[in-house]
């Protein structure tokens, strides 16, 4: 038999006032296991902490009820109370006769009949309690950043400053991401490009910081503090070790390729980096386009290699390493406005997209930074804008607001009118909206002293007029259509989750949303992390974000990595699942349904019949299992069963409610 | 004709060495009924028929054979073969440790005992076939016999619309009086594809989930638990209902079942493969909130 | 917790009964409330004085999706005359998922309970918030009333 001792808290009259507690204890006294029962004014002060250590000695108690305020509010106190008092904190069970009782039933007969039930439901719970213990784990102190964007190059810089090492780990040749593409950042104008390299360069000589450019992450296992991570390093066919990057592979390669960095206004060769900043400044072969690898022949770029760097024959190689914590950091891509067939994209050269503006304005861009149209290399008199191509258009688009369109485009506005003396832009728009420091002024500015006209209105149709295209549109503010005759269109196109995004986080066990973006574990208190612990968010992975946000949320998720990183062991949830081998059918639906990856299937051998045979059943990782209890109910067996909500515990507190 | 083919095919396999046993059905006691033979040597083969009485589900057997040797070759009917891709999709059997013989099925009959003459010719369909949705085996290695077609399934609900417009209280009484004859024999578990457990949350003597008393109550926790445990699992084969000795009407309790997850969720038939889920192991964003 | 709640305004109790009048019926409702949502939505009631009938007895689990259908129908057996299993919002779910699991599993089993003859009213899943210490105390008295017109509990039920 179970010794169980009950204490009523008073709560001065919190309590008291609507609760007739002597009787609560009296008729606590009478439930079966029972053996003590005490009422007193403040159950959680030092005095009534005493009260309960000394009956626990006194009567021997081995399980504790405390019939006070809610559990979200005291149970961290008095199960220490009962751990200094000699006891498994995990034997211990409150009624909630406060908020759930005596505030709420201002009837004192009623109440009492409530709060005797809910310490009768506790006391019931209480005896089928056992010790729990917390476990821990050893955390392996690295961490890897997937995507080496400003997000990611910040993220590890941060991590790596604080003593830990770091991986980057980048789909392309080189790091940088999106920003080395854009010429200017709003809004002072800087130049992006400036402020970016310099971080690209501390980043590749940080003794913390290891890069792995052209690679992916292939494989996922383990969990927080202790991930394998398998990257898939592709094939380069430069041997990085022997590769100098003195560029005479690349001046002699005979074959021209649109270049994806240029957004295929300019050219690059098979062997390329993307741009002369690259870190590494090393190149890669693209094999695709590469005549040695099309027919066999060509081969200049080995000749002509001062080191034997340039390898044909290698091959993608995987390499498994230990982290302790992933930060995520993959980027954005361009909305695909071909679905937009009135703006004319993909049919007349002229109409571009926003990154292809700031290709053409950047000095080391493919026009060398003078604006000029694709289709004739004319310098363009007449500049459209389009706003929300994409954005917040349910029908064709995506829901939300990009972020950044109104700013950059009102940046592109502003260094068109610098550029091209005398020329006019024209902005078709929905809504501005500039809610960032300096960005207001920055769009007065561009209204004001850079003269761009704004008109409220969709567009209906682009179409070509001789060399222009013409703009038809609404100016909803006027109530009239207008009709403009440009020399170039610019569409600013919605940002959206990269096209792999939904693969990674299967990868990764995260979850994301209805647009692929990554999804943060609380919108407001937890944006950095994900619901799969020891894996963070940084930048627009998450969703449009701009420059100084990506920087900020980079920091963020660097401090929650740190966080962890710094400790040597983390401790673990002490209600966690567990699984009945002997019951187990090993149907693994708990495995499909658990969010944390926390179920997996493990073999057994057992004897039957004589001989011994192998069968698979599901084995819970108790580092990762969060305790939702979900798995739970998908055994229809019920072999699965959760510590401290387990059926037994639930079905003697429904019994005794019930009474 | 189906039945020589079967005893060809079964002939080979066993030869060769390729299966160590074929599970079908043999001519029963009555000319009426065929039940379910297993067969391991080949000069066996002749007690191998299909008729319009291989009424029974063969697929729960295989889970006899889990850690046999070898192969295991099983006939399938429509329901079979989903009641193989159940029990794959709940990993009790392996793909590669069966040999699956479709039968394209016309549809089972049942004749009261001693009747006469012995003629197959106007005798009804059984319940369970009448609203067959997939006669078709589909999932098999080979096929005996041509497809044959769906038939008209549209009063496959007419039972459970019946008694869905029924007050609260008949409703109540209703059942009341068919789980009060429920003798907790648990035929109904034992035949059906769907329940795979080790052991059964009613069986063992962990968590008393039900009383031993054979009462009302305790008949009805029994059944409503049953029919949540196998709710998006049930490929209506209707050997519950089959086997029952009360003659309670399960069906009518799984397809209530089947016609609210349809209804809820979106189309699912269980068993039709192996990948697709059961409804109540997933969720989208968008389903119904009736809770708010 | 501040003790200067006791300056709170109480409201004034409901109906208060003539001496020596029968205590009016109170119905038993058992609700399985998350330990995320549900139950800091029933505290934030409590904190707010927010009366409601003294019927509800709240058992307190990790997620909604801990809640095994099985639970409900012994709650009928054992004489409770209505149960409530409640949660995050879809989307706020603590463990990202369970609640989305909770949506489908109850609303099937409403569905077969009433098939089964029991009054749905019965038998209720909601959606209560942390912040929604209003709602709770409007779901309990909502609850509350409907089962005090449908009187008590016989279905199911194994004891007297």
């Amino acid at each position: 038999m179970r010794k169980v001792g009950v204490f009523v808290c008073h709560c001065g009259s919190n309590i008291a006032g609507t609760v007739d507690v002597e009787k609560v204890a009296q008729e606590a006294a009478k439930f079966p296991n029972v053996v003590f029962a005490t009422d007193y004014k403040y159950m959680c002060s030092e005095p009534g902490q005493q009260v309960i250590k000394d009956a626990i000695k006194e009567h021997n108690l081995d399980r504790v009820v405390v019939a006070s305020c809610s559990p979200r509010m005291h149970e961290p106190t008095f199960r220490r109370c009962i751990q200094t008092g000699g006891l498994n904190p995990y034997l211990l069970e409150m009624a909630n006769i406060r908020e759930h009782c005596s505030w709420v039933h201002p009837d004192k007969a009623k109440g009492t009949v409530k709060a005797i039930d809910l310490v009768r439901k506790a006391a019931a719970k209480v005896v089928k309690n056992e010790p729990l213990q917390k476990s821990s784990i050893n955390i392996t102190k690295r961490a890897l950043v997937i995507g080496g964007g400003i997000a990611g190059i910040q993220v590890a810089l941060d991590i790596a400053d604080a003593g830990f090492p770091v991986t980057i780990v980048e789909k392309e040749p080189t790091i940088g991401g999106r920003m080395a593409q854009i010429d200017k950042t709003f809004p002072t104008l800087d130049c992006s490009a400036c402020i970016l390299t310099p971080k690209m360069v501390d980043a590749a000589q940080h003794p913390n910081i290891e890069i792995i450019s052209y690679a992916e992450v292939d494989k996922v296992e383990g969990y927080v503090g202790n991930f394998d991570i398998t990257i898939r390093k592709k094939a380069r066919s430069v041997d990085m070790n022997k590769c100098t990057g003195c560029g005479t592979c690349w001046e002699k390669c005979p074959t021209k390729v649109d270049s994806e960095f240029d957004m295929q206004l300019g050219k690059r060769k098979a062997i390329y980096t993307p741009f002369p900043q690259a870190v590494p400044n090393k190149p890669v072969i693209d094999r695709e386009h590469c005549l040695k690898f099309k027919t066999g022949k060509c081969g200049i770029c080995e000749k002509v290699c001062p080191t034997g760097a340039v390898d044909f024959t290698m091959e993608d190689e995987l390499i498994t390493q230990q982290y302790g914590a992933i930060v995520v950091a993959t980027g954005f891509d361009q909305f695909d406005h071909s679905v937009y067939g009135e703006y004319g994209y993909g049919k007349y050269p002229d109409v571009i997209t926003g990154l292809h503006f700031e290709r053409l304005v950047n000095a080391s861009g493919p026009t060398m930074g003078k604006i000029k149209r694709p289709s004739d290399h004319k310098v363009p008199e007449t500049v459209v804008f389009i706003k929300c191509v994409g954005s917040r258009d349910e029908a064709k688009g995506k829901t939300y607001c990009s972020r950044t369109c109104c700013m950059y485009t009102a940046k592109h506005a502003t260094l068109m009118a610098e550029k091209v003396k005398g020329s006019k832009s024209y902005i078709f728009y929905m809504d501005v909206r500039t809610p960032g420091k300096g960005y207001e002024e920055f769009y007065k500015r561009t209204q004001g002293e850079y003269g761009a006209q704004y008109i409220r209105g969709r567009v209906s149709k682009v179409y070509p007029k001789g060399d222009k295209l013409v703009v038809r549109g609404e100016d909803s503010l006027l109530g009239r259509p207008v009709e403009i005759e440009a020399d170039m269109v610019v569409l600013a196109s919605a940002m959206v989750a990269r096209s792999d995004a939904g693969d990674l986080a299967r990868t990764l066990g995260i979850s994301y949303d209805k647009d692929n973006f990554f999804t943060e574990a609380h919108p407001k208190l937890r944006p950095v992390e994900t619901h799969t612990a020891g894996v963070f968010l940084a930048g627009a992975c998450q969703g449009p974000k701009d420059i100084p946000d990506s920087v900020a949320q980079a920091g963020a998720a660097a401090a929650k990595a740190i966080g962890l990183l710094a400790k040597s062991q983390m401790e673990t949830e002490a209600t966690v699942s567990q699984v009945d081998e002997s019951r187990c059918s090993g149907c693994l639906l708990c495995k499909s349904i658990c969010p944390y990856k926390a179920i997996d299937v493990k073999i057994i051998a057992e004897r039957v019949g004589g001989k011994t045979v192998e069968r698979q059943v599901a084995s819970v990782n108790k580092s990762l299992c969060q305790g939702c209890g979900a798995c739970t109910v998908a055994c229809r067996a019920g072999s699965l069963n959760l510590l401290g909500f387990t059926n037994e515990q639930i079905l003697a507190e429904v019994e005794a409610v019930c009474l | 004709m189906i039945t020589e083919k079967m005893r060809d095919v079964a002939k080979d396999l066993l030869t060769k060495g390729e299966v160590n046993m074929v599970i079908g059905w043999e001519k029963g006691t009555f000319w009426y009924n065929s039940t379910p033979v297993f067969i391991t040597k080949a000069e066996d083969v002749e007690r191998l028929v299909f008729d319009e009485f291989c009424t029974n589900n063969l697929a729960k057997y295989l889970l006899d054979y889990k850690t046999a040797e070898g192969k295991v070759a099983i006939f399938v009917k429509g329901c079979d073969a989903r009641a193989v891709n159940r029990l794959m999709q709940d990993q009790q059997v392996q793909r590669d440790k069966v040999y699956l013989l479709g039968i394209p099925c016309g549809g089972m009959k049942e004749a009261a005992p001693g009747t006469q003459p012995q003629a197959t010719e106007g005798l009804p369909l059984v319940e369970k076939c009448q609203n067959c949705t997939s006669p078709n085996p589909v999932v098999f290695d080979v096929l005996l016999g041509d497809q044959v077609s769906v038939r008209d399934t549209q009063n496959r609900f007419a039972a459970v619309e019946k008694l869905e417009a029924l007050g609260t209280d008949e409703k109540y009484a209703y059942w009341g009086e068919m789980f009060d004859k429920c003798i907790r024999c648990y035929a109904c578990r034992n035949v059906c594809p769907a329940c795979s457990c080790r052991e059964c949350a009613f069986d063992g003597n962990g968590l008393n989930w039900l009383g031993k008393q054979n009462n009302l109550q305790e008949n009805q926790m029994f059944n409503i638990t049953r029919a949540m445990h196998v709710a998006g699992r049930c490929i209506e084969c209707g050997e519950c209902e089959r086997v029952c000795p009360m003659d309670l009407p399960l069906m009518a309790i799984n397809r209530k079942v089947i016609k609210d997850l349809n209804e809820l969720f979106g189309a699912y038939e269980a068993g039709m493969d192996v990948e697709n889920r059961p409804p109540l192991g997933q969720f989208k964003l968008e389903d119904p909130e009736k809770f708010m | 917790m501040s003790l200067d709640t006791e300056a709170v305004q109480q409201q004034p109790a409901t109906a208060a009964q003539p001496e020596g009048a029968p205590q009016e019926w109170e119905p038993r409702i058992v609700g399985f409330a998350c330990n995320w949502c549900t139950y800091a939505g029933a505290d934030l009631a409590g904190l707010s004085r927010l009366q409601y009938p003294p019927s509800i007895r709240l058992i307190r689990v990790p997620c909604s999706g801990r809640v095994n259908p099985q639970f409900v129908i012994r709650a009928f057996q054992r004489g409770a005359d209505g149960v409530l299993v409640a949660g995050c919002h879809p989307g706020d779910c603590h463990y990202s998922t369970g609640n989305y699991f909770t949506r489908r599993r109850f609303l099937l089993m409403q569905n077969m309970l009433q098939y089964m003859g029991m009054d749905p009213r019965r038998f209720q899943a909601r959606w209560i918030s942390g912040s929604e210490g209003p709602k709770f105390q409007q779901v309990i008295t909502q609850m509350t009333e409907d089962i005090k017109a449908l009187g008590p509990n016989r279905k199911m039920r194994d004891v007297e």
